[in-house]
């Protein structure tokens, strides 16, 4: 079971995503921003961040780029979702993140996505 | 910057982008005004807020599009990514997309107006959508604190020069009616088992605009507005020319017998029952077109292959003329077309293409499409003062419903309703039958300021030549003696039908 931090304005998708992720057995927080995503993160550090693009306050890359700059975070992996094609995302947060999902997803590929990356991430850790 | 006629600077527009929309609110909508777009569901609230949003960053400028309870992004965006205005390059620098609906949950009214101050300032939004106020409304604790949720989004309108826009579903006059700068309502209506969509505007704050139902169309480009035509066309664009020569019909012996030929710049009406030779008439119309003397074929029934055919059939060089461009055959068909967009689509064919002999087949065609046929009487009328004013000489066809008319009343069952006030010649084409013989007449009951020979002359169609009239009337008088002798047929005979099918 892993702690992931859900990061998205949409009440919907973000809902959808604490039950699904819930369902294959990871622990779920979900913040509106990425300001309030960094706030969430330095209380209770996850094992991944699962964030929008787009976002009020704070977007996805900023909240990226202040997590990459904070040297307690700084390897935590990152997970883009999006309805833009990952070449605007890649272009705005490049290097920044371990993988992308296109919005509309299918949910199980969110499920492998996120396993496949926190399996990853364990791995390189060992 | 210029002034109006007051000395005043003018207030300044944005306008939508949307074609036909801007025509209504004469150019746009106020900057820094707050509007409201209403509709039941599935009218196009959420296609139009997007498309003014895509114009507006085509245009230079800056938009962001907040949602509340509504579709999701990826969903929206996967819809409106099927349309011809969308560009995706313009996301996310130019055109922004958040939801604003947790941040309502969580701190209100007031959370949702500081989200979207900052959010306006921070992406520089020249244009906002707001794209589901009932769920502001639904959260708000009194009417009260509604409106002064609309009253404060209007002043950072206002302040941040930034036009908003809110989606909202269709509702009476209510009290955000009052506070913002304008409404635009869109409207499904269903006539018979057809639904047709409208747009009504029903404020527009400091400004004029085209008051009305006005119908619009979703296309794969979006929304197209077709403005109330009758309304458009109520002041003619251009200084009517009454001077000038009569304009050749293509058959020398029907000039003659009207002096001439149709009167300079005129509407002219052919009523005729089905198959005698209407629409061959209008193709003799137009093959007197040439470079200069542009025209304009526009039917509702025959294709413009089958138009083509005809001709050449016929022996007239219609399609050498079209083959050249100088005229031009539009088939309108009837089954799903809406009237104001035929009529915008005759219009502005005519004006792009600066066509001189106009010939619609027939008048019946724009009763089939209209859903309110109270209006053609204004529209024929409208249609008539444009098209003089453009210097084009128009031929409609009418059809009659009976063969052959009363001894003494020609015009006997045929309706002239409304036909006579749009148009300065009447011709009337008739069948008189005599033993088993359908014999084919022609006559002119009406030419404006014109003294004009009304006799019945008998034509033929041949092959070769299209129509021929006969020199006088002596074929035809002597018909018309034989059948009164016989008791034959000059009554009110046969009905060969209301259709509308090809003609010979």
């Amino acid at each position: 079971m892993a702690l992931i931090l859900v990061v998205d304005d949409e009440f919907s998708v973000a809902e959808v995503l604490q039950s699904v992720l819930a369902d294959a057995g990871h622990e779920v927080v979900t913040a509106i921003n990425g300001r309030q995503g960094l706030e969430r993160l330095r209380e209770r550090p996850p094992d991944l961040v699962l964030l929008d693009f787009m976002m009020p306050i704070m977007d996805g890359p900023a909240m990226l780029k202040a997590l990459r700059e904070d040297p307690a975070h700084r390897d935590t992996p990152a997970v883009v979702m999006s309805s833009l094609p990952e070449s605007v995302i890649a272009e705005a947060a490049k290097g920044m993140y371990a993988a992308f999902l296109r919005k509309p997803f299918k949910l199980h590929t969110v499920v492998e996505v996120v396993n496949a990356v926190i399996d990853r991430d364990a791995a390189t850790r060992e | 910057m210029g002034t109006d006629q007051t000395g005043r600077p003018p207030l300044e527009r944005v306008p939508t982008g949307v074609p036909g929309l801007d025509t209504i609110l004469r150019g746009g909508v106020l900057r820094g005004g707050l509007f409201i777009i209403q509709g039941s569901p599935g009218a196009g609230k959420t296609i139009l807020g997007n498309q003014i949003c895509f114009r507006h960053v085509a245009n230079g400028g800056r938009a962001l599009y907040v949602t509340l309870l509504a579709e999701n992004h990826a969903r929206m965006l996967l819809h409106i990514g099927q349309l011809g205005f969308f560009e995706e390059t313009v996301i996310p620098d130019r055109l922004y997309y958040i939801s604003a609906f947790r941040v309502l949950e969580g701190d209100g009214l007031a959370g949702v107006l500081d989200l979207l101050r900052r959010e306006v300032q921070s992406h520089d939004a020249s244009v906002l959508i707001i794209d589901g106020l009932s769920a502001v409304e639904d959260t708000a604790a009194s009417t009260r604190e509604f409106k002064k949720f609309i009253h404060q989004l209007q002043a950072q309108a206002a302040v941040a020069n930034c036009t908003m826009f809110l989606l909202t579903g269709a509702k009476p006059v209510s009290a955000e009616h009052t506070l913002v700068d304008g409404v635009i309502d869109l409207q499904t209506r269903l006539h018979g088992r057809r639904a047709e969509r409208s747009l009504q505007v029903h404020k527009l704050r400091g400004s004029g605009y085209m008051r009305g139902e006005h119908s619009f169309r979703i296309t794969g480009d979006g929304i197209i507005v077709y403005p109330c035509i009758e309304a458009l066309l109520a002041d003619p664009s251009a200084v009517d020319r009454v001077t000038g020569r009569p304009v050749g019909t293509g058959l020398a012996r029907l000039d003659s017998i009207m002096g001439g030929g149709f009167p300079h710049h005129s509407t002219a009406v052919l009523i005729g029952p089905p198959g005698i030779g209407k629409t061959t008439l209008g193709l003799h119309f137009l093959s007197q077109c040439n470079e200069h003397n542009r025209g304009l074929h526009f039917g509702f029934y025959e294709t413009p292959a089958a138009i083509s055919d005809k001709a050449r059939a016929l022996g007239l060089p219609l399609e050498h003329l079209i083959e050249k461009g100088h005229v031009e055959v539009i088939w309108q068909p009837t089954t799903e077309g809406l009237l104001d967009e035929a009529c915008h689509r005759l219009v502005d064919t005519v004006r792009s293409r600066g066509v001189r002999r106009l010939f619609i087949d027939g008048l019946q065609g724009f009763e089939r499409l209209a859903t309110d046929r109270e209006r053609l009487g204004h529209i024929f009328a409208a249609f008539s003062n444009e098209f003089r004013a453009l210097g084009v000489s128009t031929l409609y066809t009418s059809e009659s419903d009976l063969i052959g008319s009363v001894s003494g009343l020609p015009l006997s069952g045929l309706s002239l309703q409304g036909v006579s006030c749009i148009a300065e010649i009447i011709l009337v084409m008739r069948y008189v039958e005599l033993r088993s013989e359908l014999h084919r007449m022609i006559s002119v009951l009406k030419v404006r300021d014109s003294d004009i020979n009304s006799a019945l002359h008998k034509f033929t169609i041949n092959n070769k030549s299209g129509i021929v009239i006969e020199p006088d009337s002596t074929g035809a008088e002597k018909i018309l003696a034989q059948a009164a002798r016989q008791g034959g047929d000059l009554g009110p005979t046969t009905a060969l039908g209301t259709g509308h099918g090809g003609e010979a």
